[in-house]
This record gives structure tokens, sequence and C-alpha cells, in this order.
């Protein structure tokens, strides 16, 4: 056990490095390979909810739509995210007090939508399955987030 | 399934076993949160770049940020105690307790950096408090993650 999480944890960020970077890549990609990313890192984050979730049919069947309504919120957030990032690389090398002020505004209001966001739905969860359901969807979600955004946070330089 | 997915899938499952959940995760909970705590400190100071007049606006307020944060962090342990004790039966009553308490613990943690954020940013020029919460975000996130992959999901 000891050995296999480390080693199945640096396998995961490894393989979803390219994938799930929206932030790395969004600063050398043009915006049609930006939503062609986000398209397939949505397509593998639902694989990988529905798997995690071991729900039995009548359970897969009350939670999909909502989740498929919670992916589409989240689509919203990540296109907010892509287009901060442009917004950052393009001030990246003469970054201004005003813009980081800009930037730093825009970046803690996304963060609290995502907050809110995930305390909706998970309200709205807890109306069609068991709570311990629902708390292994946050469970989910947050492993997901600190694992997807790892590579990310890394590979944004610091303003300067 | 993709060969990431699975990998994915397979990290998000893989559950510790019980002893783990029961008798470890607070201590290695513990043993990283000092750690970082510890070592955030020096990674804001090499990472700033502060001048004397900055330095002198800039470390009381995040001697502030990190006393009310630890509360924060006291209660997100507590919780994690009263998981852990409960885990083998949690019962559905637990998981919405734990959950309305975990949210509500984040939005407290959220708000703090917020307001925090601000208070950097009337001290130091936007540039620098922009760095400095990115730098938050990356030890931030290294944490959450070595802390969910602690954590089993509940049953």
């Amino acid at each position: 056990m000891h050995h296999r999480k480390p080693m199945l944890f640096a396998m995961a960020v490894t393989a979803f490095v390219t994938l799930a970077s929206p932030f790395v890549a969004a600063a050398q990609s043009t915006v049609d390979d930006q939503q062609q990313l986000l398209a397939q890192i949505q397509t593998d984050r639902r694989t990988v909810v529905l798997k995690s979730m071991a729900l039995d049919d009548a359970q897969v069947a009350a939670f999909t739509p909502v989740y498929d309504a919670y992916q589409v919120e989240r689509k919203k957030l990540a296109d907010r995210a892509v287009e901060l990032l442009n917004t950052y690389a393009s001030n990246y090398d003469s970054m201004t007090d005003d813009a980081a002020k800009g930037i730093l505004k825009d970046w803690l209001a996304l963060r609290d939508d995502e907050n809110r966001l995930i305390k909706d739905y998970s309200k709205r969860m807890a109306k069609v399955l068991p709570d311990t359901k629902v708390l292994r969807f946050v469970q989910i979600e947050n492993k997901l987030d600190a694992l997807l955004r790892l590579p990310a946070v890394r590979g944004v330089p610091l303003a300067q | 399934m993709r060969l990431a997915s699975l990998a994915l899938t397979l990290l998000i499952v893989a559950t510790p076993n019980v002893t783990l959940a029961q008798d470890s995760v607070k201590a290695d909970e513990q043993i990283i949160i000092r750690q970082i705590q510890t070592d955030r400190r020096a990674v804001y100071a090499q990472n700033l770049a502060l001048t004397d007049d900055e330095s002198e606006a800039f470390w009381p307020i995040y001697d502030q940020y990190e006393a009310e944060m630890k509360k924060v962090t006291d209660a997100r342990l507590q919780l994690l105690d009263a998981y852990a004790a409960k885990y083998d039966a949690l019962t559905d009553g637990d998981a919405s307790e734990m959950l309305a308490t975990r949210l509500k613990l984040d939005k407290d943690a959220f708000t703090l950096r917020q307001k925090y954020a601000k208070k950097v940013q009337q001290a130091l020029p936007s540039v620098k408090a922009l760095r400095y919460v990115q730098l938050q975000d990356r030890i931030d996130n290294i944490l959450a993650a070595n802390m969910y992959s602690l954590i089993p999901l509940a049953r």
C-alpha cells in the first residue's frame, strides 16, 4: 500500500499533465485547442466520477442528470479560468499593478463561485441520493480538483 | 476506459485500510500540516523578495492570517477525527452533518483568504499581492492533494 499509492499518484499525474492542464495548455494554445482539451477533461472526469461513485442502477439514473447539469456549470467556470489565464499570459511580461489587481479580483471571484457551485449541487444531490453518497461525491470532486490542479498551479509562472 | 481515466479512478477509489483511517491519518495529517506551516513562511520569504518596508507591512498581516487560519485547520482535523471514528458505520445522518460542517469550514477558509488577500493588497504592490496568492494556491493545493490521498471515500 505504501508503495502503491505514490506510484499510482505519479502515474495519474503524469498521464494527466497534458490532458488536465488547461492553465498550462491555454497559455500556448489556440482557443479551439483549449475547447478541445476542456471537452476531453469533462468526458474523462464524468467517467471517473461515475465509476468512483459505486452507485446502483436506480442511483445512476437519479444521479446522472444532476451531475450533467453540474458539469455544464463547471464548464462555465473552467472557461472563465482559461479566459483569466489568457489575460494573465498577455500581461505577464509587463504586468502593471492595475492588471494584477484585476486578475486577483477575478481569481478570487472564480474560487468563490466554485465553492458556491459544489455547495449548491451537494444540496441537489441530497434530494436524489443517500447522504453518504453525497459526501462521497464531494470527496471525489475534491480529490479530482486537487489532483488536476497540481500540474496547473505548478505550470503557471509567478507574477513578477 | 482510457488509461488515464483508469489510473485516476484507481487513485480516487483506492481506499486506505481501516487501520490507516483510524490510527494513522491523524498522525500523517499532523506531520504534513506542521511541516507545511513551518515551511510556508520560508517559501513566502524566499519567493516574495520583499523590501524592508514591505516586510514590515507584510509579516504582521501574514502572522494574523496564520493564527486565524489555524482555528479552521484545527476544526478540520477534529472533523477528520470524527469521520475516522465513525467510518465503519457511517450513517446518512452523520454524513449529512459532516458534509455541512465541511462546507462551512471551506467557506470560512475562503473568507479568510479573501479578507487577507485584500489586506496584503493594501500593504504591498498588487503584483506582489498576486504573487502571494499564487504561492498560497500552490502550497494549499499540494497540501490538499496529500490530505485527500489519505482520506478514504465514504461507503
